[in-house]
């Protein structure tokens, strides 16, 4: 098992050059696909990582799980342990299952609160008009899923613009995007060196959107004019920093991204160019992470199948 | 990043939609139309007469809350109509949710003064009448010049 099973928890830090790329040089639905993946996998096995660091760690403190056999000192030079390492390893799982716990709940509130606040509205249409000041719009997912626009949002659009915004909340609920937003969610919690990847996603979650929009309304410029009116509309944040050095928000740069030809007019980037070897880089982080998780849970399993039978004990 | 300030925001935000609900709730309470002094009296905490006017005005607006004049003023009733519930109750889930546009992917987000700008600029070319495009070209060259 060695060093092996520390590498899936910095290996995360292999997909972060993907997303930074993934922006700039894919269509928004395969990076929103790609690194939601990556995400859940790097997740998955950091978590397995302090599992295993954690069992085999404190495999000395009385009332542990595993035979009895575990503590002789025979088996304690086949099977490398460390006590401070396992301890610490418990400790950042219980943190870890903590932070996936409130995340979750955090979601299910929102996303319950939102269904119930419309469940006021009978029928069955799929957008309604609240009527409200403040300009918001909002995908509720469901089954089925509803659109919760203000009339406050409807008043700074014209009808074109209008079709775009219900275009893109469309979007969202048919492409299941909440679901996209969830994982990352929950893997950022599980990781913090993979919350990189969760502001990637929704960023490509919503240039998806807009894509859809664009392709339903049949105009590139009108959402992005929807884009821009509906947030100039909206609040606005006082900056952090200098504001001449900061980088632009997402908004501008869905902008800018609708404003110039379709995504996939670019296609893949060839494999000798800086995209194709963060594609790489990631690839082989996440390979290496799935291998070495599955590399060290298979040696344990072996251990613990073996042991009862073994005369140590 | 822009934490502080959506803090604070909310707050005042939040005050406000709490109490339009707790308003709505009295009224709800009541069971038939009732006055403005009544909703005052009834409210549990203390709300000074012209407050309570403005809430109910506000909810009036919304469509949650429904009026008749009785001589010099009105009675009040919750609406029967779901718009403007529902628009409450949603509102009071926005207020109350920090992370609610991370969950409910929230059409855009909240803008630096700098984006601001750069949208002003990128949307001068967009206008259906506005042919002008030199106003877009410094933001496009301070987008792609992020690339690197």
């Amino acid at each position: 098992m060695g060093i092996f099973v520390f590498l899936p928890l910095i290996l995360p830090l292999t997909a972060l050059p993907i997303a930074r790329l993934a922006e700039q040089h894919l269509h928004p639905r395969t990076a929103a696909r790609l690194l939601t993946g990556l995400a859940a996998i790097l997740g998955l096995c950091s978590t397995l990582c302090l599992v295993l660091l954690g069992v085999v760690g404190t495999a000395q403190i009385p009332g542990n799980p595993l035979p009895d056999a575990w503590a002789d000192p025979e088996v304690r030079e086949v099977v490398p342990y460390d006590e401070a390492v396992g301890a610490a390893s418990i400790a950042a799982l219980l943190a870890v299952v903590l932070a996936v716990a409130v995340a979750g709940w955090r979601h299910r509130r929102v996303a319950s609160g939102a269904r119930r606040a419309l469940a006021a509205l009978p029928g069955s249409a799929d957008v309604v008009v609240l009527p409200d000041d403040a300009p918001y719009a909002y995908a509720v997912p469901g089954r089925p899923g509803r659109i919760a626009v203000s009339t406050g949002m409807l008043a700074c659009l014209d009808a074109d613009e209008q079709d775009a915004l219900i275009a893109h909340e469309r979007a969202h609920l048919s492409g299941r995007h909440h679901r996209y937003l969830l994982v990352v969610r929950l893997a950022a919690a599980v990781n913090p060196f993979l919350r990189p990847l969760r502001e990637a996603v929704s960023f490509s979650a919503e240039r998806w959107a807009d894509e859809e929009a664009a392709q339903a309304v049949g105009d590139r410029r009108l959402t992005a004019r929807a884009v821009g009116r509906a947030a100039l509309a909206g609040p606005s944040a006082v900056p952090v920093g200098l504001a001449g050095f900061a980088a632009p928000g997402p908004v501008p740069r869905r902008i800018a991204a609708l404003l110039a030809p379709g995504p996939g007019l670019r296609g893949w980037p060839p494999a000798h160019s800086r995209t194709g070897l963060a594609a790489l880089v990631a690839a082989v982080g996440t390979t290496v992470s799935a291998v070495s998780s599955l590399n060290a849970c298979v040696a344990l399993l072996l251990v613990l199948h073996v042991l009862p039978m073994n005369p140590l004990g | 990043m822009t934490q502080g300030v959506e803090g604070a925001d909310q707050g005042r935000r939040r005050g406000q939609g709490e109490l339009e609900a707790a308003l709505f709730r009295v009224l709800g309470r009541a069971g038939a139309p009732v006055t403005a002094a009544w909703v005052q009296e009834n409210f549990d905490g203390e709300l000074a007469y012209s407050t309570v006017i403005t809430i109910l005005s506000r909810l009036h607006e919304k469509g949650a809350v429904t009026r008749v004049r009785d001589g010099r003023s009105y009675l009040w009733t919750p609406a029967a109509d779901g718009a403007g519930l529902a628009a409450l109750r949603m509102r009071r889930v926005l207020d109350r949710e920090a992370d609610r546009d991370a969950v409910l992917a929230s059409f855009v987000t909240a803008l630096s003064p700098h984006d601001e700008q750069l949208i002003r600029s990128l949307l001068a070319g967009t206008e259906p009448a506005g042919t002008d495009r030199a106003g877009a070209e410094p933001a496009e060259a301070d987008l792609t010049g992020r690339e690197g």
